[in-house]
C-alpha cells in the first residue's frame, strides 16, 4: 500500500441516554453485513450472530425497577488484547483505528475470542444459511464467511472504503457525517454517531468531550475508541 | 584438589567414632585470635546496629516510610538464616549420604530465629489494620494480620530450636561424656536423660523427622502469610499470586547459598578441613544451580503475566518494582542471583565440582537476595497509602539514612554473632551421624577397581 | 524393607523379551477392540469436520471446552517421563529402573494426543492449522510470535523431539539383544533398530553420555511445555479467572502430580498384565508413593494460593467466578469431588505404608488423582470463561455435547493402544537397566542386621 491515506481515526459515539432498547441497529447491521439470520435455536445455542447487540441490565428492586440498555460492538480498542493472541495475523489493528479482521487468514482458535473483555466477537459454529426468500439481499460488498473462523463488527468498512472513493474521484477531502455504518444510520434516536476523532470538528469529536463520556471496562486499559454517554437520570436522587 | 569421582577419599575422614568425637570437641573448646576479634567486631556492629534502631524508634512508629530497611532485614533473616534449616530437613528426608557433615551447619542458623521474633514486633506497630484494603485475609479473623503473623513467627523460632535441641541430644550427651567446664555444664543440664536406648533413638528419628516436616510447612507458609501481609499488600493494586511462592523460592536458594558459605568459612578458618569435603559443595551446588534457575522462572512467571496483561495498574507496578523506582536493587538482584551465579559460576562443571566455585555463587546470592528484600520491602513502605485501590503514579524510591545502614549492618553482624557464640555450646558437625555414615560406608572391589559401596537402610 | 530378587540375566532376557517374542494371547484380542474404537472416534471427529463446531458444546463465551481441558490433561500426563526419567536418572535413585521407560512413553504418547486436540480437533478450521507453522512461504505472512499459540506448538514440538530421542537411546542396547534372538524379516528389522550396537566400552559410554545430556536438557523443556500452556491462559487479561501470575508453576505441579501418578497406573497394569512381579515390586510403588505425597503437599501450596489469590482483591467477577465453582450445582459437586479425589483421600492413604505398598490400592487411588487432576483443569477453563468481566449480560453456561465427550474418551483409548502396540515391538522395561542394578546392588553388614547397599553411580 502506498498510496497516501488521510489519518483517520475512526470512532463512534453511544449515548446511553438516547438508547430506547429498539434493537433497529442489530437488524440494520445483521442485513449490511451479511449475518446469518438469528433465529430462536441460535440464542438457545447462545450461538446468535450479533455484530451490535443491545444488553439488557435492571436496575433497582420491583416494583421500582428500571430496564437499562447498552449497544455493545467491538470497540476496536487501540490497545486491543485480541490482536496480539491471533497466531496467523488474522486479526490486526490499521493505521485508521480499525481493529480488522481478515476471515481467509482465521484458522477457529478462538483465543481472540476468549480475550476479549467486551465478547464482541462471533464464531461460525455453523454454514451460515439463508431462507430462499433472503438469497437475493446478501450485500455484495461484504463476504459471506464460511464456518469455522471468527467475525466482528467493521464499523461497516465497506462504506469507509466507499465514500473514501467517492470523495477522491470528486476529488475532495472527506466530509463529517457523510456516511454512516449501517447501525448509526438506522437508529432512530441518533443514539449512535460516528465520525472522525482525529478531525477535532467532527460530530464524534465534539460529542466525546461531553463531561458525561465513559467507556467500558477502562480499567483494563485496552483503549476503546467507543465513547459510551452516561444516562440521564431526571429521576436520580442528588 | 578435586576428586573426579567421590571414592578416593575414604582415609581423608576421621575414621573411627572415637575420633570424631575427639576433634570435634578440640574444634570446639580452641578459639583462636581471629575467633575472638572477630566476636569483638560483630558485637561492636550489632551495638552500633542497636543506636540505629533507638534513633528510629525515636522518630516514633507513625509514619512507616523510614521503617523499610528496618523491614528489609527482617524479610532478609526469613528468607537466609530461618530458611536454612530447609537443607538439612530435605538431605534427610532423602538419605543423602553426603549430608551428614551437612546437617548441623545449616540447622545451627536457627538460633537466629530468636532475634528475628524480637525483630519483628515493632514491626506489628508499624502493619496497618486490614479493613478496607486488600490482604489475604479474607475472612478477617479475630487479630489478623498482627497476632497472626506473630504466632507464626513465634512457632518458627520454637519449632526451629526445637529440631536443633533434638537433633544435638546425642552430641550434647557425649560432650557431658567427655567435655569439661561450662560446655559440660550445659550439655549435662540439656542431656541429662539421654542414655541412648534404642527407643530413645526411635524417638529421636521419628522427632527429628517430625519436627522437620513441621517446620518446613510452617516455614513455606510463613514466607507466603508475612511477605504478604509485610510487603505485597501495602502497595495498592499489587496482586500477584506467585509473589509469595517467590519469596519462599528465594528462601530456599539462599537457605543453600548460606549453608555453602558457612561451609566454607568452617572448613577455612574453623578447622574442619577434614569433614567438609569437595563432595558436599559439589552436591550443594546441583541444588544451587536448580533453585537460581528456578528464581528466574518464578520471577519470570510473574513478571510475564503482568507485562503482557498489558493493564495499566499492571504497568505501573512494574515500573515502580523493576523499571524506575527501584531499578538499581533489582538489577543487582537479577545479576546476582541469576546471572552472576548461573552463567559465571555453575553452568561450568570444573567450578560447580570445586570448593571456591559454589562458594562463590552463594556469595553472590547472599548479596543479591539482600538487595531483593531491600527492593521488595522498602518499596511496599514507600508506597504510600495502603487503603487505595491501585497506584495512580510511580512513588519515588526511599534510600536509606544512616541509621538505616546502621540497622542493617548491625542486624547482619548479630545473626552472625548468634551463630558464633552458638557454635561453642553445640557440636557444629553431628558427631552421630557422622558416626552412623561410619558404618554404613564400605570399599569393595568391583572389577578392577575400588568403590564405595553406601548402605540405605529403610 | 526393600526385597530383593537375585535373577540371572537369561532370565531377565526371558521374562521382559516375553510379550516382544511370544506375546499374550489377549494382546490379539484388546487391540482390534481398540482400534476399533479409535476408528468410532475418528468417524465422530469425521462428522464434526463436515458440519462444523456447532455440533460441540461451545458457545458464546464459552469459545474453549474440553478439547482444551483435554489438552491440558495429556500434556501435565506427559510430565511424567522426563520427570521420573531425568530427575531419578541425574539424582541416581535406584528405584527407577523399572520406571523409566513406561514413563517415557507415556510422555511420547501423551504428548502426541494432546498435539491433537489444538491442531486437529479444536480449531474452526484445521486442513489451515499449518499456518502457525513458519512454513507457507507462498502466503508471504509469518506466524505472529506474539501469540501464545505459536509458543505451545514450539514448545510440545522440542519436547516430542527431545523425549522420543530419550527413548530410542534407552532402547538401543534392548534392540540389540532382541537382534540376537529373532529371526527374518524381524531380525532385519531389529538390526536396523539397533544401529550397530555391539555393546563395546565406547557404545556404553556415549549411550549413558547422552542419556544423561538429554536429562539435563529436557528439564527446562518440561518445564516450560507447561507454563507455555498456563500462558495460554494466563495471558489472557480479559479473563480474570486466568490472569495470575502463579499459574506456569501451578500448571507444572499440577502436571507432574498428575503424570507420576499416570506412571502408578501403568506400572499396576504391567505388573499385572505381563506377570512382571519380579521387577515391578511393592516397593516401587512404595517410593512412587513418598514420592507423590512430596508433589501433593507443593501442588496444594500452589493451589491455595492460587485461589486465596482469586479472592485477594475481592472483585465481582472473580468472587463471582469461585462462588459458582463452589456453591452453585453442578460446579460445586464438581469442585468437591476434584479437591477430594486429586488431594485429600490420596495424600490420607498414602501416609500408610500399607496403602503405599498395596499395588490394587495405588493404582485405584492413581486413577482418583488423575480424575480429580482432570476436573481441576475443566473447573479452571470453563467456569473463568463463564464469569468473564463484569457485563453479567454475556455471561454463559456449557455443557459438552456427544461428540465432544465421544472424543475425550477416544483419547484415552487411543494412549492404551499406542502402549499396547508398543509393548509389541519394543519392550516395556529397560532390560540393560535391570541388569546394571542387579551388578550394583550389594550389602553391608552392620553389626548382626545386613543393610542393602548399592555401590556408587559415578
Amino acid at each position: 500500500m502506498t498510496t497516501e491515506r488521510p489519518r483517520h481515526k475512526w470512532g463512534m459515539v453511544v449515548d446511553i441516554d438516547r438508547c430506547t432498547g429498539c434493537e433497529a441497529c442489530v437488524v440494520a447491521c445483521e442485513s449490511e453485513n451479511n449475518e446469518p439470520i438469528s433465529e430462536e435455536g441460535h440464542f438457545l445455542q447462545r450461538r446468535a450472530m450479533e455484530w451490535i447487540h443491545v444488553q439488557r441490565y435492571w436496575e433497582g428492586e420491583f416494583p421500582e425497577v428500571k430496564a437499562r440498555f447498552i449497544p455493545v460492538l467491538c470497540q476496536h480498542c487501540e490497545n486491543a488484547p485480541c490482536e496480539p493472541v491471533c497466531p496467523v495475523y488474522a486479526t490486526y489493528h490499521n493505521n485508521e483505528g480499525l481493529n480488522v479482521q481478515v476471515y481467509n487468514r482465521c484458522v477457529g482458535t478462538r483465543y481472540c475470542a476468549n480475550n476479549c473483555p467486551y465478547q464482541v466477537r462471533f464464531f461460525n459454529h455453523w454454514e451460515p444459511v439463508w431462507p430462499e426468500s433472503l438469497r437475493n439481499q446478501l450485500n455484495s460488498d461484504v463476504t459471506v464467511r464460511s464456518r469455522g473462523i471468527m467475525e466482528k463488527c467493521t464499523f461497516c468498512v465497506q462504506r469507509i472504503r466507499r465514500a473514501e472513493r467517492q470523495a477522491a474521484q470528486d476529488g475532495r477531502e472527506l466530509k463529517d457525517m457523510e456516511f454512516q455504518p449501517a447501525c448509526a444510520q438506522a437508529c432512530p434516536t441518533s443514539a449512535l454517531v460516528f465520525g472522525d476523532l482525529n478531525n477535532q470538528d467532527s460530530k464524534v469529536s465534539r460529542m466525546a468531550k461531553d463531561q458525561r463520556h465513559y467507556k467500558l471496562l477502562e480499567e483494563l486499559g485496552t483503549g476503546p475508541n467507543v465513547i459510551y454517554l452516561k444516562k440521564v437520570d431526571v429521576n436520580a436522587h442528588a | 584438589m578435586h576428586t573426579p569421582s567421590g571414592n578416593s577419599h575414604q582415609g581423608t575422614v576421621p575414621s573411627t567414632p572415637q575420633e570424631v568425637v575427639r576433634h570435634g570437641l578440640e574444634r570446639m573448646t580452641s578459639a583462636g585470635p581471629l575467633f575472638r576479634g572477630t566476636v569483638i567486631v560483630l558485637g561492636a556492629l550489632f551495638a552500633l546496629g542497636i543506636v540505629g534502631f533507638i534513633i528510629r524508634a525515636s522518630q516514633g512508629f507513625d509514619d512507616r516510610l523510614p521503617w523499610g530497611y528496618y523491614a528489609a532485614v527482617f524479610g532478609y533473616f526469613l528468607t537466609t538464616a530461618q530458611s536454612a534449616p530447609m537443607v538439612a530437613i530435605a538431605l534427610r528426608a532423602v538419605k543423602a549420604g553426603w549430608r551428614r557433615p551437612v546437617a548441623r551447619v545449616a540447622e545451627m542458623w536457627t538460633v537466629v530465629g530468636v532475634l528475628n521474633l524480637l525483630w519483628f514486633l515493632p514491626i506489628m506497630a508499624l502493619v496497618p489494620t486490614i479493613e478496607g484494603r486488600r490482604s489475604l485475609w479474607v475472612t478477617r479473623p479475630i487479630g489478623a494480620p498482627h497476632a497472626w503473623d506473630l504466632l507464626v513467627v513465634l512457632f518458627l523460632a520454637v519449632c526451629g530450636l526445637g529440631l536443633l535441641y533434638t537433633s544435638a541430644l546425642p552430641d550434647l550427651a557425649a560432650v557431658r561424656e567427655k567435655g569439661s567446664g561450662f560446655r559440660q555444664r550445659f550439655a549435662r543440664t540439656l542431656s541429662s536423660f539421654w542414655r541412648g536406648t534404642r527407643l530413645q533413638w526411635n524417638v529421636l528419628y521419628g522427632g527429628i523427622a517430625l519436627l522437620g516436616t513441621f517446620y518446613a510447612m510452617l516455614l513455606v507458609f510463613g514466607h507466603a502469610l508475612l511477605s504478604t501481609d509485610v510487603a505485597m499488600s501495602m502497595v495498592p493494586g499489587w496482586k500477584d499470586a506467585i509473589f509469595p511462592a517467590f519469596h519462599a523460592l528465594s528462601g530456599l536458594q539462599s537457605a543453600v547459598a548460606v549453608v555453602i558459605v558457612t561451609l566454607f568459612v568452617l572448613r577455612t578458618w574453623g578447622g574442619y578441613k577434614e569433614q567438609i569435603h569437595v563432595d558436599q559443595f559439589w552436591g550443594l551446588s546441583k541444588l544451587l544451580l536448580a533453585f537460581s534457575l528456578l528464581w528466574f522462572y518464578f520471577w519470570f512467571s510473574g513478571f510475564i503475566t503482568f507485562w503482557y496483561g498489558r493493564a495499566p495498574t499492571e504497568q505501573v507496578l512494574l515500573r515502580y518494582l523493576y523499571f524506575e523506582s527501584y531499578r538499581l536493587p533489582f538489577l543487582m538482584a537479577f545479576f546476582l542471583n541469576f546471572v552472576a551465579p548461573i552463567f559465571l559460576v555453575l553452568l561450568w562443571n570444573p567450578f560447580r565440582k570445586s570448593i571456591l566455585g559454589p562458594t562463590l555463587a552463594a556469595a553472590f546470592i547472599l548479596v543479591g537476595t539482600l538487595f531483593d528484600r531491600i527492593r521488595i520491602y522498602v518499596a511496599a513502605f514507600s508506597a504510600g497509602d495502603p487503603f487505595a485501590d491501585a497506584l495512580e503514579h510511580v512513588p519515588a524510591a526511599h534510600l536509606p539514612g544512616v541509621p538505616d545502614i546502621l540497622i542493617v549492618v548491625g542486624g547482619l553482624a548479630g545473626a552472625v554473632l548468634m551463630y558464633m557464640l552458638a557454635v561453642r555450646l553445640i557440636p557444629v558437625m553431628a558427631w552421630w551421624e557422622l558416626k552412623e555414615g561410619l558404618l554404613l560406608r564400605r570399599v569393595r572391589p568391583f572389577l578392577r577397581r575400588h568403590m564405595t559401596v553406601v548402605a540405605k537402610p529403610d | 524393607m526393600q526385597e530383593r530378587v537375585e535373577l540371572s540375566h537369561r532370565q531377565i532376557n526371558q521374562e521382559l523379551l516375553a510379550a516382544n517374542l511370544k506375546g499374550p494371547r489377549w494382546w490379539w484380542l484388546l487391540v482390534p477392540a481398540l482400534v476399533l474404537v479409535v476408528m468410532g472416534a475418528a468417524s465422530a471427529a469425521g462428522y464434526m469436520y463436515n458440519r462444523g463446531l456447532g455440533v460441540t458444546g461451545l458457545n458464546r463465551p464459552i469459545f474453549w471446552g474440553i478439547f482444551i481441558v483435554n489438552f491440558v490433561f495429556w500434556i501435565g500426563i506427559s510430565h511424567a517421563g522426563v520427570m521420573l526419567s531425568a530427575i531419578l536418572r541425574l539424582s541416581h535413585a535406584e528405584w527407577r529402573r523399572p520406571a523409566t521407560r513406561a514413563a517415557e512413553l507415556l510422555t511420547v504418547f501423551s504428548l502426541m494426543t494432546a498435539a491433537m486436540f489444538p491442531g486437529i480437533i479444536h480449531p474452526g478450521r484445521p486442513w489451515r492449522i499449518y499456518w502457525t507453522f513458519p512454513f507457507d512461504f507462498s502466503r508471504g505472512i509469518w506466524p505472529d510470535v506474539r501469540s501464545a499459540l505459536i509458543w505451545d506448538p514450539s514448545a510440545i514440538f522440542t519436547y516430542l523431539t527431545g523425549s522420543t530421542l530419550f527413548v530410542i537411546i534407552a532402547l538401543i542396547p534392548d534392540m540389540a539383544v532382541l537382534r540376537d534372538r529373532t529371526t527374518g524379516v524381524k531380525h532385519v528389522i531389529y538390526r536396523f533398530l539397533s544401529l550397530g550396537w555391539r555393546g563395546t566400552p565406547r557404545q556404553w559410554k556415549l549411550q549413558i553420555v547422552a542419556g544423561i545430556l538429554l536429562s539435563a536438557l529436557l528439564l527446562p523443556v518440561f518445564v516450560s511445555v507447561h507454563s507455555i500452556v498456563s500462558w495460554d491462559f494466563g495471558m489472557a487479561v480479559s479473563v480474570e479467572g486466568w490472569h495470575a501470575t502463579i499459574f506456569a508453576p501451578y500448571f507444572v505441579i499440577g502436571a507432574v502430580l498428575s503424570g507420576v501418578a499416570a506412571v502408578v497406573t501403568m506400572m499396576a497394569l504391567m505388573r499385572w498384565a505381563f506377570h512382571w512381579e519380579h521387577y515391578i515390586r511393592p516397593e516401587h510403588f512404595d517410593a512412587l508413593g513418598r514420592l507423590l505425597i512430596a508433589i501433593a503437599l507443593g501442588w496444594f501450596f500452589f493451589f491455595s494460593l492460587e485461589f486465596m489469590f482469586g479472592l485477594y482483591s475481592l472483585e465481582g467477577p472473580e468472587v463471582s467466578l469461585r462462588q459458582m465453582q463452589m456453591f452453585q450445582m453442578p460446579w460445586g459437586a464438581l469442585f468437591i469431588t476434584f479437591i477430594t479425589t486429586a488431594f485429600f483421600i490420596p495424600i490420607t492413604l498414602w501416609q500408610f505404608k500399607r496403602v503405599r505398598r498395596n499395588i490394587l490400592l495405588m493404582f485405584l487411588i492413581s486413577i482418583l488423582v488423575n480424575i480429580g487432576m482432570w476436573l481441576e483443569r475443566f473447573l479452571i477453563v470453563v467456569p473463568g470463561l463463564m464469569r468473564k468481566q463484569p457485563l453479567t449480560f454475556v455471561w454463559g453456561g456449557y455443557t459438552p455435547s456427544p461428540v465432544e465427550i465421544t472424543l475425550v474418551v477416544a483419547s484415552f483409548i487411543f494412549v492404551a493402544l499406542m502402549v499396547l502396540l508398543f509393548a509389541k515391538v519394543f519392550p516395556l522395561i529397560p532390560l540393560f537397566d535391570i541388569k546394571e542394578g542387579q551388578v550394583l546392588k550389594d550389602e553391608v553388614q552392620v553389626g548382626r542386621v545386613r543393610v542393602p547397599a548399592v555401590m556408587r553411580e559415578e
